[in-house]
Formats: C-alpha cells, sequence, structure tokens
C-alpha cells in the first residue's frame, strides 16, 4: 500500500498526466482520447478513494522550495480528503459520461485535456496546506472553468459567459491572495495549520481583513450574492462540465474555504452574521429566479446556488458538519440531476423546457434516475437530500437568527416548487417538441446509475462521516452514531416545520390553476426576478462603460514597437526624476 | 576610485543599458529588435552579478543571472523562430508594415 | 586599466551592434559584446556563470542568429527612416541613462566581504530549487513554442510548393 505522501501527489499528478497525454494526442483518433481520459480519470479515482484509511491530521512536507516560498506542504485530513474523493469520483464519472455526450464532437483533447488539468487541480486545491499554494490552484481551476464554458467558441454567448465567469472568480481571487500576503506578513510562513491553531496570534483589524477578504473570494467562487450572475450563464459549457465544475466541485471550493478558516475567523465581529446573511439572501433569490426560468440547465444553476447558499448559511451559523453533509448529498444529487438533464438535452436538442414535455415515456431510465435527484433536492424523506437539509435547518435554528432560518424555510418551500415544475415539464404532459427522442447511451447510463443509487443511501453514512471529518470540525462535538443523528433529525420539531412548508411548495404546484390569481399578483416580482433582479443591468453597465473607455484610448495603441519604448522610457524618466530629486 | 572594479562595471551597466534602449528605439527590422534587446538583458545580467559581487553573496547572484540568462536567451529564440515566420508569410520584417494595429 | 579596456570596448561592440545596417555584422558584433561581457563577469567574480554567459550568449545565441537570418534573409539596401526621430531618442535614453547614473554611482559600496562561503552548486540545488524548477519549466514551453512555430511553417511551406 503506497503511502500517504504518494496517495496525496497521485492523485494530483495522475489527472495531470492524462491531460497531459491528451495534449500529446492529436484529434485523429477520437476513440483513443476517449478512452484515455476515462482511464486517467479512474487512476486518479482509485487513488484519492485509497487516501480514505489513511487520513492524518500532521501536515506532510512533499518537498520544500526554499525559504522565499516555504514549502509544498499536504494536509490529507477527512475534510480535505472527502472533498479530494467527490472531485475525483465525480470526475470520473464525467468524464465516462463525456464519452456518449462527446461523441463526433470535434477537438475532444483540448476537452479531455481542461477536465483532467481541472481535476487534478481541485484535488491539489482541498489537499494543500499552503496558502499560496491554495491560491495558485485555486486560480489554476478558474482558469479550467473559463476554458471549458468557452469550450464551444464559435458561439458568442459561450465566449461571453466564459468571460464573465473569469473576471468575477478573479476579482474574489484578489481576496484570497490579499489573505494570503496578510498571512505572510504577520505570521512569516504560508503555513495553514499553524495559523489555525493561533489565529488569535494576528491584530485584530488584519484578521477582519482576512475574514472578510476571504468571504468575498468564496462568494465569488460559489456564486453567492453578490457575485451570482456567472453560474447561469455558464451553461453554455458542455453538460459535463456543467455537472462536474459549477455543481459539484469548482463551486464548492469556495465553501471549502470557508469551512477550512472557520474555527479562525469565527470569533471577528460580524463575520458570522455577514455569512448568514449572505448565505439566506442567495438562497431566497436563487429560489425565486429558478422558479420562472424556462431553460432546464438554467433552473439547475439558480438550483445550484440556492442549494450553495444553504450551505454558506450553515457555516455562519456554526454548524460546520451540517453544511459539508450538504455538500455531499448535494454533491451526488446535483451531478446526477445535471448528467440527466444533459442525456434529456442531447436527445431533445433543445434546452427550453417549453418544447420539452411528455419525455418520460421515451426515456423512462432517465426520468427514473431524475425523478430521485429532484425528490432529493426537494427534501423529500428519506433521500439523501432530506437528512442533510433538515440539519443545515436545524443547525440554522440553534446558531443563528431566527429571520435567516423563517427565509431558508421558505427558500425550502420554493425549492420543492420549482422542482416538480421542472420535472412536470420535461417529463409530464403531452410532447410539446417534435423531435424523435431516445433513450440515454451505455455510457450515460454507467454514470447515471451510480449517482442515483448515492443518492438513496449516502445518508446512511452520516455518523461515519462526522468521524470522517474528526478534528477538522469546530467546537469538538463527541462524534454520534448513525442512528443517533437520524433520530435526532427526524424528532426535532424543525423538521416538522420543513416538511410542512415542503409539502406546501408541492400543494402548490399542483394546484397552480387555482392559485392564478395568486400567481397573478405576484407577476411584478416573477419580471424582477426574470431579469435577475437588476444584477445582469449592472454588470452590462460596468461591461460598457470599460469599453468605452478603451475605445477612448485606443489611439496610444500605435502598435509600432518604438513608440511603445519611447513611452516606457518616458515614464521610466519621469519616476527616476521623481526619486532622483524627492531624495530617495 | 575612478578605476575601480566596481565603479567601472557600474558605468559599463548604464551604458549596456542605455544602447539597448536607443537600439530598440531607433530599429526598424524585426531582428535587430532581438539584438537590441540582447544588449539590454546583457547589462541587466552584468547588474545582477556587480550586486551579488558588493553584497558579498555571489552564489545567490550567480544563481539568479543563471536564470535570467536561460529566460533570455529562450526569449530570443522563440523571437527569432517567430521571426523567420513573419517573414515567411507578411515577407517583410519592416516594423511599420508588420503593424495591423491601425484603425 | 585592464578592466577599463574591457568596459569600454565591450560599449563599442555594443554601439555597433545597435548601430549597423547588415544583421550578420550586427550579430557579430554581439557575439563580441556577449564574450567581453563575460570576461567582466569573470573579473567580478563569478566563473561559472561567465562561461555559461560565454557558451550561451557568445555561442549558442549568435549561432542562432546566423541561422535565422539565412532563413529570414538579409535587410535590403537603403535606410530607412527611423520612425522615432534620433534626436529624441537620443536625448530620452541619455536622460533616463543619466538620472540612473546620478542615483546609482554616487551610492556604490565598496567591496564587502565575502560572506557566502558554499560552492555555487550548493546555492543553485538547494536555496533557488524553485528557480530550477522555474527554468525547467521555462525550457520545456520554449521548445513546444518553437516546435509549434516551425512545424507549421513546414506544413504551409508544403502547401505551397503543391
Amino acid at each position: 500500500m503506497p503511502t500517504i505522501e504518494t496517495l496525496a501527489l497521485l492523485s494530483i499528478l495522475l489527472p495531470w498526466a492524462g491531460a497531459l497525454a491528451l495534449v500529446c494526442l492529436q484529434d485523429r483518433k477520437p476513440a483513443l482520447q476517449h478512452a484515455t481520459a476515462v482511464v486517467f480519470a479512474l487512476a486518479g479515482a482509485v487513488a484519492a478513494v485509497a487516501m480514505i484509511p489513511q487520513r492524518t491530521e500532521t501536515n506532510i512536507v512533499s518537498f520544500p522550495l526554499g525559504a522565499a516560498f516555504g514549502a509544498v506542504t499536504f494536509l490529507p485530513d477527512g475534510l480535505a480528503v472527502f472533498l479530494a474523493v467527490v472531485a475525483a469520483v465525480i470526475g470520473s464519472l464525467a468524464v465516462i459520461f463525456s464519452v456518449d455526450y462527446m461523441k463526433g464532437e470535434k477537438q475532444l483533447g483540448r476537452y479531455y485535456a481542461y477536465v483532467l488539468f481541472f481535476i487534478g487541480s481541485m484535488v491539489g486545491l482541498v489537499l494543500s496546506s499552503n496558502l499560496l499554494l491554495i491560491f495558485v490552484f485555486w486560480e489554476i481551476t478558474a482558469l479550467c472553468s473559463y476554458a471549458l464554458i468557452s469550450f464551444y467558441n464559435d458561439d458568442p454567448k459561450a465566449v461571453a459567459a466564459g468571460i464573465k465567469a473569469l473576471i468575477i472568480t478573479q476579482v474574489g481571487g484578489i481576496g484570497l491572495l490579499a489573505g494570503a500576503l496578510f498571512l505572510y506578513v504577520y505570521q512569516g510562513s504560508y503555513d495553514v495549520p499553524t495559523f489555525l491553531a493561533g489565529a488569535a496570534k494576528l491584530p485584530a483589524d488584519v484578521l477582519a481583513l482576512m475574514a472578510f477578504g476571504f468571504l468575498v473570494a468564496a462568494a465569488a467562487k460559489s456564486a453567492q450574492f453578490p457575485f451570482q450572475t456567472w453560474l447561469p450563464d455558464a451553461m453554455e459549457a458542455p453538460t459535463p462540465v456543467s455537472a462536474l465544475i459549477h455543481a459539484a466541485t469548482m463551486v464548492n471550493a469556495g465553501v471549502y474555504l470557508l469551512a477550512r478558516f472557520y474555527p479562525a475567523f469565527e470569533a471577528v465581529p460580524h463575520w458570522r452574521m455577514a455569512v448568514v446573511a449572505v448565505g439566506a439572501v442567495t438562497a431566497l433569490m436563487a429560489a425565486v429566479m429558478a422558479i420562472v426560468s424556462n431553460d432546464l440547465k438554467r433552473v439547475l444553476a439558480y438550483s445550484t446556488v440556492s442549494q450553495l447558499g444553504y450551505m454558506v448559511y450553515a457555516i455562519g451559523a456554526g454548524g460546520v458538519f451540517a453544511s459539508q453533509f450538504h455538500l455531499l448529498s448535494h454533491a451526488v444529487f446535483k451531478a446526477l440531476l445535471f448528467l440527466s438533464a444533459g442525456a434529456v438535452i442531447h436527445a431533445a436538442h433543445t434546452r427550453d423546457m417549453r418544447e420539452m414535455g411528455g419525455l418520460g415515456r421515451q426515456m423512462p431510465l432517465v426520468r427514473n434516475v431524475m425523478v430521485i435527484g429532484g425528490l432529493a433536492l426537494a427534501g423529500i424523506p428519506i433521500l439523501n437530500g432530506f437528512w442533510s437539509k433538515e440539519l443545515v435547518l436545524e443547525a440554522g435554528h440553534e446558531g443563528g437568527p431566527l429571520w435567516a432560518w423563517l427565509v431558508m424555510l421558505v427558500g425550502a418551500g420554493l425549492t420543492a416548487l420549482y422542482t416538480f415544475r421542472f420535472l412536470q415539464m420535461v417529463f409530464w404532459g403531452e410532447a410539446r417538441g417534435g423531435a424523435h427522442v431516445h433513450d440515454a447511451g451505455p455510457a450515460m447510463k454507467v454514470a447515471l446509475v451510480p449517482l442515483a443509487l448515492g443518492t438513496l443511501t449516502t445518508w446512511l453514512l452520516a455518523g461515519d462521516f462526522w468521524h470522517f471529518l474528526g478534528k477538522a470540525l469546530p467546537g469538538g462535538h463527541e462524534a454520534e452514531s448513525t442512528g443517533a443523528l437520524l433520530v435526532k433529525i427526524a424528532t426535532a420539531p424543525a423538521t416538522f416545520v420543513a416538511l410542512a412548508v415542503v409539502a406546501a411548495g408541492l400543494g402548490a404546484w399542483w394546484q397552480r390553476a387555482r392559485l392564478a390569481a395568486l400567481a397573478g399578483a405576484l407577476r411584478g416580482v416573477g419580471t424582477m426576478a426574470s431579469n435577475s433582479f437588476g444584477f445582469e443591468a449592472i454588470n452590462r453597465g460596468v461591461v460598457r462603460a470599460t469599453v468605452e473607455s478603451a475605445e477612448a484610448l485606443r489611439v496610444t495603441h500605435s502598435g509600432v514597437l518604438n513608440w511603445n519604448i519611447l513611452a516606457i522610457l518616458a515614464g521610466l524618466v519621469v519616476i527616476l526624476a521623481i526619486l532622483a530629486l524627492g531624495g530617495a | 576610485m575612478w578605476l575601480s572594479l566596481p565603479f567601472l562595471s557600474a558605468v559599463g551597466v548604464l551604458g549596456l543599458l542605455g544602447i539597448g534602449l536607443l537600439g530598440l528605439l531607433v530599429t526598424r527590422n524585426l531582428i535587430k529588435v532581438v539584438v537590441g534587446l540582447q544588449v539590454l538583458v546583457k547589462g541587466a545580467l552584468l547588474a545582477l552579478v556587480l550586486a551579488g559581487r558588493l553584497s558579498g553573496q555571489v552564489q545567490t547572484g550567480q544563481a539568479i543571472t543563471l536564470t535570467v540568462i536561460v529566460a533570455d536567451t529562450i526569449v530570443s529564440v522563440v523571437a527569432l523562430a517567430l521571426a523567420v515566420q513573419v517573414r515567411r508569410q507578411f515577407g517583410t520584417l519592416d516594423l511599420r508594415a508588420l503593424s495591423t494595429l491601425r484603425r | 586599466m585592464f578592466d577599463l579596456l574591457i568596459v569600454a570596448a565591450m560599449l563599442w561592440c555594443a554601439f555597433q551592434a545597435v548601430r549597423g545596417t547588415r544583421l550578420l555584422v550586427a550579430a557579430l558584433w554581439l557575439a563580441g559584446a556577449s564574450a567581453l561581457t563575460a570576461l567582466l563577469m569573470f573579473r567580478l567574480g563569478a566563473p561559472e556563470v561567465a562561461v555559461i554567459e560565454l557558451s550561451v550568449g557568445a555561442g549558442l545565441v549568435t549561432v542562432l542568429f546566423v541561422f535565422a537570418i539565412n532563413i529570414a534573409g538579409e535587410e535590403p539596401p537603403g535606410k530607412l527612416r527611423s520612425l522615432v526621430p534620433a534626436p529624441v531618442a537620443v536625448v530620452v535614453a541619455l536622460c533616463a541613462v543619466g538620472l540612473g547614473a546620478f542615483m546609482a554611482l554616487p551610492n556604490l559600496r565598496s567591496v564587502s566581504g565575502i560572506i557566502q562561503p558554499e560552492r555555487f552548486a550548493k546555492v543553485l540545488w538547494e536555496d533557488r530549487s524553485l528557480d530550477v524548477l522555474l527554468q525547467v519549466v521555462l525550457l520545456i514551453g520554449g521548445v513546444l513554442t518553437v516546435l509549434g512555430l516551425l512545424v507549421e511553417g513546414r506544413a504551409q511551406a508544403r502547401k505551397e510548393l503543391q
């Protein structure tokens, strides 16, 4: 059995080796490209899973890199290994799904190379314990996300969406970099465990700056308010990419950051309240926007944003375990929903739900697994989404303010509403589209079925999961067994309230004809929601201002080297003159 | 003092920097641009070695200089390959003719 | 005295390299300037990097220049007017260098004793290992870039011939 150091390096380097292999393979033999990608993705997944029994709470040093950078260190504790396994396993399933979904597409080499590069970097991000290294991996995942969103680079919408995602997540990345640099200045090293153990030693205002900087970075990466506009547009990416990057892994990086650094920042005044507020507002806003959207992937995107809001809210209220448990459930059922949506879109050749309908008869397997995923999303009992969402609500009730808890309850009801809406529009009713659809291909089924089984069963691991996360959880609560946890959730009064709200959501959809008057009264809210509450307008305004100022400055871009060098030199002379006369 | 090695080397550094910049300012040929760049970087290398010598940390100065030599060589290789390709594609190496950023 | 000669010759070679119109001659003057720089580095007590600069700067880069000039062809005769007026260029460059000299030369430290007794190899491979890693990455990137550039050219040339 290889050592934990080897496994940690392998789980990062195997996908990267696959990416390199795909760069070298030209685009002439697609079958070989599919096979190579699947092999390397699965190898990385095996390495990640093999780390589970060997996780450790101590830093492992891979290799030192001189005094300025510190060393490349990894901390494969429960939290890190959990997220690494999620990234690697769901990554492999997405790659397997891509074998059918991307059949016949051009430039598969570029696609698979970026996907594998991404998987390796995501694993590296969660395993690292050197804050600068975390930042490097953070930026690599942002690059891969941009490249994959704009994969169909003939389509101007896809390109614009990719650039938007890149810019918004980069702005967040500044928060992370600033925090890393502050840490180096005040602690002398980038080491994360040292920081977590001794956060109180930093001056209070520096700690507050770091805390809010990290919150900005996490909010931008996880598409929380006010940075949520990039994720719905990112649905221009091929669907396996949406499942992997924008549902199950990259957007979890923000939640991971908050969970990892919670012990250091929980004492910063107003930080927890800010986190709770961000999570609650996002959850509600995104749920409202999901109800009025007609594009299947956009509904799922808004739902991702909303569920991430739940996780962020849970962290702010102190329930780090609840948020990670919900992360686990969400990764599984959201990947399932996206991949089955991919199968539907692939078959129906459209993303607009108004042109679907009655597909359940022709795609029975996809309908069944998507219903399972949808029930988990809505929080119906027995499925994993129910247990984790109830745990989140309970943690919020104990640790957070009442208004936020009520907002989350309303969000849960809206979640049930939009879930049943999209399931009904796609699979039942009369067929509105004309295309002949076939059920999912074999590779797609191979990817979908394990995820569906996971959705049905991951909640059974609750107690083991608590044990697994171990010291990463703050407060040092006693580890509870699965049975005790489940009983606690099932009997809490909050659970019954939540179930009632979910039932209300279900009922509202079922009886929508009778509630048409109410729907008419809320139409104004609906219109605002389709315009994403004005955020798109803000984005467009910013972009327009930038482009216009750039056009105005175009005259200085002559493109002739000599003039450019003259300008640089003139600037240098000015600076030197200032320094010389100012008495440097 | 005027003939001591550090002073002369500093003069050499400044001279090389000036000549390199002058070259970059007046030339119109793409390959001459690479020549000017090389002269500029020689000045920088000399400055690094001089700094190492003056502060007593000669070996660190040498290590950094080595990195800069490698990087600069790669830059000149890629620039020359680009120049060759530009000549093949456009038939000219004149900077003015090659500039397409004007309206 | 010897050092003054080296510096003067180095500056003269550099000036000739930049000034000339024929590319091959310019490359040869550049080789001369590189060799003299290497000699100066040796005089400053950095023998290893002097040797490397000699072989790379005066050797490898010169060969590359000759190669590229042969393929790309010499510059056509007739001196083209430079785009930036020559007086402006000279004035600005002199200002920059003059200010630099004004700031740096009076504050030049006297040579302190050697405080790093370790060998160069040890310092390079242990303290600056990140630099070495970066150099390897740069090299690989450079090789891939050049391959990409030249392969495309050959394919195009072949297409033109057909």
